[in-house]
């Protein structure tokens, strides 16, 4: 089995560049959100008071990092250990996504300096309480499960630049230490993590149930718990294949098909068993019908149904899912679908009554991408300085 | 307007919930929680309102709120607000219902709900219901999510759009400035019609049956917020020929919105059993394919 290796390319090139100019521009909005109030940015209005900073830089970003839990589950709990090569880049994504979504709650709270409220008042009736305290303690189980890359890389070679030299010795220590402790109790964190994954995944799907007249029925149900969970779970392959095969694409390197193909024949498996749970739920609340009224519920939803039932479909051919690009397109088809499905339930489908609507300004769009900018900005620079990716000879 | 077929299945899947929750917990979950001692409310009587806006006026003057500018854009001109904002707590509307053409003012405010949902949704415990029937707001613990008014199935929070630092800000039932110091709410006190009555929540509610039966030609039968959404401490009456829902008081279901999210949420995590659960068997599965890959040679893991 070969060994992960720091990529050590060029840094700066034309690519990064545009993500610094996504991550300027974002700060430049930002200026204004923080200094002049969300009114002088957004579009956020009284009956809107959530937008897409919650329902994509959150609710997506969360279901979109559950690539780490899932492949977790998969190699390290029930075995598959020929998926190994996986582990470290859903790891590391995971990490960086749940990162960018504490960041964008942060942006989101307009008393963002009060963030810390959540640690010392509790409200335990909330399900945001829940959601808060889960993703606080999946984010540092996800840093840990990323010490052994950097332990790896750095273990007796610790070089910090300049003054920070005399600091040599204590990181090194540090990182002897860190080395010993996680043999011995990885294994506590990634069950850890997959609990605590389970647990918030599922109560994003709670979230928006506080507010039965506004939710339409299409996807106001006691099952939406978990039905966040389980399309969840059949994001998380996807987004596996959709990063190695953009890894491959733009640091030139050897097609992984033989793995990820492989590796995706789980997709159909999670995504039936999520289509089912679905159309069971509205079979059995008699809300089925409400998919046939012309009109932008029926028509979110179809939309949504559709991008995961052709996936769905596609993915259990074997020709399909070991063609490069037709597995980057029902990944790609899997990924929009739990994005539509979450703005479905956090702006489409709430009807927050008469008078107002919402629609992103630019600002908002400008602020999303440059989250999405620094996400594959931190990215970039993790693999490209830390053990994540496999050697290819 | 009865009950539409959209909120028939919303309330029926309430339903099923609580009584899904029922079944864990029979005193909390079997119809709407409604405390001996309510506390305080108000009668709002939309058929006696004249729609003169002195409860507003009050409303703004007991509160310290500054004077919206509607008619144009550099707030010179006072009109009356179209919506509640962070500085209009409360305001008179006139409405017409589509079905008889009639015409009525009545008072848009904080219904200071029995089982509120901005309470429940709150991560911090910001919102308190007081033992005085209030729903109030605490800045100190609040992180601005903005989550309440997303719960608030009234739109009653409002949010600073244009500060830095915003607050969250709705009606208190005058809880600091007037309750606690023994004198009722501001605007019930302006109102010049008896259209706004200030008072316990049971005796509002004898009150509002004893119109009812004295002059049921002009009432309807129902009082609003009796039950819906598991009570409130404001309650309404409205005209035979104007619906609540022309009002803006629509045909909620009687069970607390919090009950469906709480039930949930801790079946969930009941005396955390079933996270340790899922952990304990997730560990078992685990060391059970790891000494199936040992004993097959593999050793390919961390």
């Amino acid at each position: 089995m070969s060994k992960a290796v720091a990529l050590r390319g060029k840094f700066w090139t034309p690519n990064v560049a545009l993500l610094v100019f996504f991550m300027v521009s974002a700060a430049v909005f930002s200026y204004f959100r923080f200094f002049h109030g969300f009114g002088s940015v957004t579009n956020l209005n009284p009956n809107y008071p959530m937008g897409m900073w919650i329902a994509f830089d959150v609710a997506c970003g969360v279901a979109l990092a559950a690539g780490g839990f899932t492949t977790c589950l998969i190699v390290e709990i029930f075995g598959k250990h020929k998926y190994h090569a996986l582990l470290r880049p859903a790891i590391l994504t995971a990490f960086i996504g749940y990162l960018l979504v504490g960041m964008a709650v942060a942006f989101d709270l307009g008393r963002w300096f009060y963030i810390w409220h959540a640690l010392i008042y509790w409200n335990g009736n909330s399900v945001l309480f829940e959601v808060a305290w889960c993703v606080m303690l999946y984010l540092s189980v996800l840093a840990v499960e990323n010490v052994p890359a950097v332990v790896e890389e750095y273990k007796d070679r610790v070089n910090l630049p300049g003054l920070l030299a005399r600091f040599n010795g204590l990181v090194n220590a540090f990182l002897q230490v860190a080395d010993k402790v996680m043999g011995k109790v990885a294994v506590f964190f990634v069950l850890g993590g997959v609990v605590l994954s389970f647990g918030h995944q599922s109560s994003l799907g709670t979230m928006m149930l506080i507010a039965p007249y506004k939710l339409h029925e299409l996807w106001f149900t006691p099952w939406s718990p978990l039905l966040f969970l389980m399309s969840a779970i059949a994001v998380g392959p996807s987004m596996v294949v959709f990063e190695a095969s953009l890894a491959t694409y733009f640091f030139n390197r050897k097609s992984e098909i033989h793995l990820i193909g492989d590796f995706a024949k789980f997709i159909p498996w999670f995504l039936g068993a999520f289509l089912l749970a679905r159309f069971g739920d509205l079979a059995w609340r008699g809300a089925l019908a409400a998919a046939f009224v012309p009109g932008k519920y029926a028509y979110a939803f179809w939309v949504e149904i559709a991008l995961f039932l052709i996936p769905c479909v596609a993915l259990m051919n074997k020709g399909v899912r070991f063609h490069s690009l037709k597995l980057f397109l029902g990944a790609c088809s899997v990924i929009l679908g739990v994005v539509v499905y979450r703005f479905n339930v956090f702006l489409i489908g709430m009807d927050m009554g008469p008078g107002w609507n919402y629609f992103p300004s630019v600002g908002e769009f400008a602020v999303t991408f440059g989250f999405v900018a620094f996400g594959v900005f931190l990215y970039k620079l993790a693999v490209n300085y830390l053990p994540i990716l496999e050697q290819q000879h | 307007m009865g009950i539409n077929r959209r909120n028939f299945f919303k309330v029926a899947a309430v339903t099923g919930a609580g009584a899904c929750a029922a079944l864990a917990a029979p005193a909390e979950a079997s119809g709407p929680k409604l405390p001996e001692d309510a506390g305080y409310g108000m009668l709002n009587d939309s058929t006696r309102c004249i729609g003169c806006k002195a409860c507003q006026t009050a409303c703004k003057q007991v509160n310290e709120l500054p004077a919206e500018g509607t008619l144009d854009d550099r707030g010179a001109l006072y009109d009356s607000p179209r919506a509640l904002s962070d500085s209009t707590y409360t305001l008179i509307k006139m409405h017409r219902d589509e079905e008889s053409g009639e015409a009525t003012f009545v008072k848009q405010q904080c219904m200071h709900c029995l089982d509120p949902a901005c309470k429940s949704a709150c991560l911090v415990g910001a919102f308190v219901k007081e033992p005085t029937g209030a729903v109030t707001w605490d800045g100190k613990k609040c992180m601005g999510c903005r989550y309440c008014m997303v719960a608030c199935p009234y739109n009653v929070p409002q949010f600073e759009w244009h500060k830095a630092i915003p607050d969250i800000s709705k009606c208190t039932l005058c809880h600091d400035t007037r309750l606690t110091k023994g004198k009722p709410t501001a605007c019930a006190t302006a109102c010049p019609a008896d259209a706004i009555t200030f008072g316990r929540r049971d005796e509002l509610l004898r009150l509002a049956r004893a119109r009812i039966a004295a002059h049921p030609d002009k009432y309807d039968p129902h009082v609003y917020g009796e039950n819906e959404v598991g009570g409130t401490n404001v309650l309404y009456l409205t005209k035979p020929k104007v619906s609540f829902a022309t009002l803006g008081l629509p045909a909620f279901g009687y069970i607390a919105p919090p009950r469906l999210t709480e039930s949930i949420q801790h079946g969930v995590f009941k005396y955390f059993i079933p996270p340790v659960a899922i952990y304990a068997a997730l560990g078992g599965i685990m060391a059970f394919n790891q000494r199936r890959n040992k004993l097959k040679g593999g050793t390919e893991h961390e």
